[in-house]
């Protein structure tokens, strides 16, 4: 991919030249139709998901100030930040599988990034009209038409960043408590910030940056050609079909005038969010939205040529050999999520709500009582990270005749941490030097909620 | 060969690109960083224990935090960025 970036230098350096604002020129296609539903499936995703409720309460909240993340009839703690630090790393590995098995797919139908200009292109065009009223309305002197269109684009994206700001806060406290206290106008000071960041973000970074974004700033943009084999799905133009290019009238004999297929309508760079031409070989600019196919085809249809002169395809296939969609880094990939997945599953499955932690007293090594008694002082810690109360029983062992004084029967409240003193005792006899023993606490109502945590009791030595 | 007027790529200019990637990049640090380190701690224990008599709130916490964190990595890409730019070329001169 690098290689062919690499030997276009010069003329992709002449296209930076012209420091000219892009246009995308309005495309219907196979690929434009999907990327529409990925973008109405994904955008509609993100604005639904904070509305959505579960048993009383909202269904996806990261509730910060309350430090637990609630997903569906899960609740998380901080404890469990082990489970989204898993999930990020099965997403980065699906991302490679994914580009190595497709490309860019990511890029061109599934990035926030291009989700999101997507909306914002076209609220432009609603209000801009099409690529060339654009570019003309640009073109003109002030007027009161061109202020009443740049103003309502201006007025629909202001809105739709707004909207995205609350939505975006949303997932971060009760999004219909949040409702009410915008329209009481009570919002605090950080909510409204952050809300506010995140409408600013959107606004520039969809309506303004856009493409620079890919071109400039993405890591994963620089990073995702090493994923990437001669297997690799990528959009290509055809080269040995298309050249030499000419435009042609439609009745002309293309082999008797000696053209290729290419009638250079220059469609393919117009559709190009990017600004790049697919002719000039694969760039990494290019971020595969696949619109210059959808272009191509439509006039490979009106000219009776074949369809796919730009084309998804791979280098091996571009090269007359045959391409392996199963080949050892798809092996690779697949393992490595499986094992990944099957963790989390079952981590998740088998995950104990209960959390026991047991700090032994260290003013003291233990005291004696009277009728020959050992006694050690413990602080246990219970943290039930489930919803409701529950009651536990705890208990001791480890020492031949243990005991526990103190409470050995405990109510938790859903979330809450208890902290308990105890005493564990045994009588002299039983006590010497220093011995292991476990502490264990169990659900009253559920016995295989169990915890065990291991800890010491001191006695005398000789 | 495609008209001029379809050549349509914005280029950014070398300092625009620096400052925005710096800032981008250590805008994705500082969330890494805010994420790791406040599932550790508890923003009001942290302020608890400095004992100073004030009640900022958990919120306040984590934003601090974050922006702490924004600035620390802006510093450090910015001036990586800024080092690396200004190298001096000895090499293509031996090259």
């Amino acid at each position: 991919m690098s290689k062919a970036a690499q030997t276009d230098q010069p003329r992709a350096a002449a296209l930076y030249e012209s420091a000219k604002k892009i246009y995308p020129r309005e495309i219907n296609g196979r690929f434009a139709t999907l990327s529409k539903l990925a973008t109405y499936a994904l955008l509609g995703l993100f604005y639904a998901v904070p509305w959505l409720m579960w048993d009383g309460r909202q269904a996806f909240l990261f509730d910060l100030p309350a430090r637990k993340f609630h997903l569906l009839g899960l609740t998380l703690w901080p404890q469990d930040f082990i489970y989204l630090a898993w999930l990020l790393m099965i997403a980065a590995f699906l991302l490679f599988f994914i580009t190595a098995l497709a490309g860019r797919l990511w890029c061109g139908f599934a990035c926030p990034q291009t989700v999101w200009t997507e909306a914002f292109i076209w609220m432009e065009q609603l209000t801009e009209g099409t690529r060339s009223q654009r570019m003309k309305l640009d073109k003109a002197p002030w007027s009161l038409s061109k202020l009443r269109r740049k103003g309502s684009k201006q007025f629909l994206w202001i809105m739709f960043s707004l909207w995205t700001g609350f939505t975006f806060v949303g997932y971060f406290m009760p999004i219909r408590q949040l409702g009410v206290d915008i329209l009481a106008i009570n919002v605090g000071g950080w909510t409204l910030f952050w809300g506010l960041f995140y409408a600013f973000a959107t606004y520039g970074n969809a309506g303004y940056m856009r493409e620079q974004v890919c071109k400039y700033m993405c890591p994963y943009a620089r990073f995702q050609s090493a994923m990437f084999d001669r297997d690799t799905l990528i959009i290509s133009y055809d080269e040995g079909r298309g050249e030499p290019r000419g435009g042609r009238k439609r009745s002309v004999d293309r082999q008797k005038e000696g053209l290729g297929d290419c009638i250079d309508c220059t469609l393919c760079v117009q559709v190009c969010p990017t600004g790049i031409d697919i002719r000039d070989g694969l760039q990494y600019d290019c971020i595969a939205c696949a619109a210059c196919i959808d272009a191509c085809d439509s006039v490979m249809d009106k000219m009776d040529y074949p369809r796919g002169l730009v084309r998804y395809t791979t280098e091996h296939a571009m090269e007359g050999k045959t391409s392996r969609i199963l080949r050892p880094r798809m092996y690779v990939y697949a393992a490595l999520l499986t094992v990944l997945m099957s963790a989390l599953i079952t981590s998740l499955v088998t995950r104990t709500p209960v959390i026991l932690d047991v700090i032994r007293d260290r003013n003291t090594l233990y005291r004696e009582l009277p009728g020959d008694v050992i006694e050690n002082s413990y602080t246990v810690k219970i943290i039930n990270q489930s919803n409701d109360a529950r009651n536990f029983r705890l208990s001791v062992a480890g020492v031949p005749g243990l005991t526990l004084d103190g409470a050995a029967e405990v109510t938790v409240g859903g979330g809450d941490i208890l902290s308990q003193p105890v005493r564990a005792r045994t009588h002299r006899d039983n006590a010497y030097g220093i011995m292991n023993i476990t502490f264990s606490v169990t659900a009253t109502d559920d016995e295989s909620v169990i915890v065990i945590e291991d800890s010491r009791f001191l006695g005398p030595t000789p | 060969m495609v008209s001029e007027e379809y050549r349509g790529a914005r280029k950014w200019s070398r300092n625009k690109q620096a400052v925005a990637t710096v800032i981008w990049i250590s805008f994705l640090a500082a969330s890494v960083a805010t994420m790791l380190f406040f599932a550790v701690f508890d923003p009001t224990e942290l302020i608890a224990t400095l004992n100073v008599d004030i009640d900022i709130g958990v919120q306040t916490g984590y934003a601090l935090g974050f922006f702490f964190f924004w600035i620390i990595s802006a510093g450090c890409s910015a001036v990586t960025a800024w080092l690396v730019r200004t190298a001096p070329k000895r090499d293509t001169i031996h090259r």
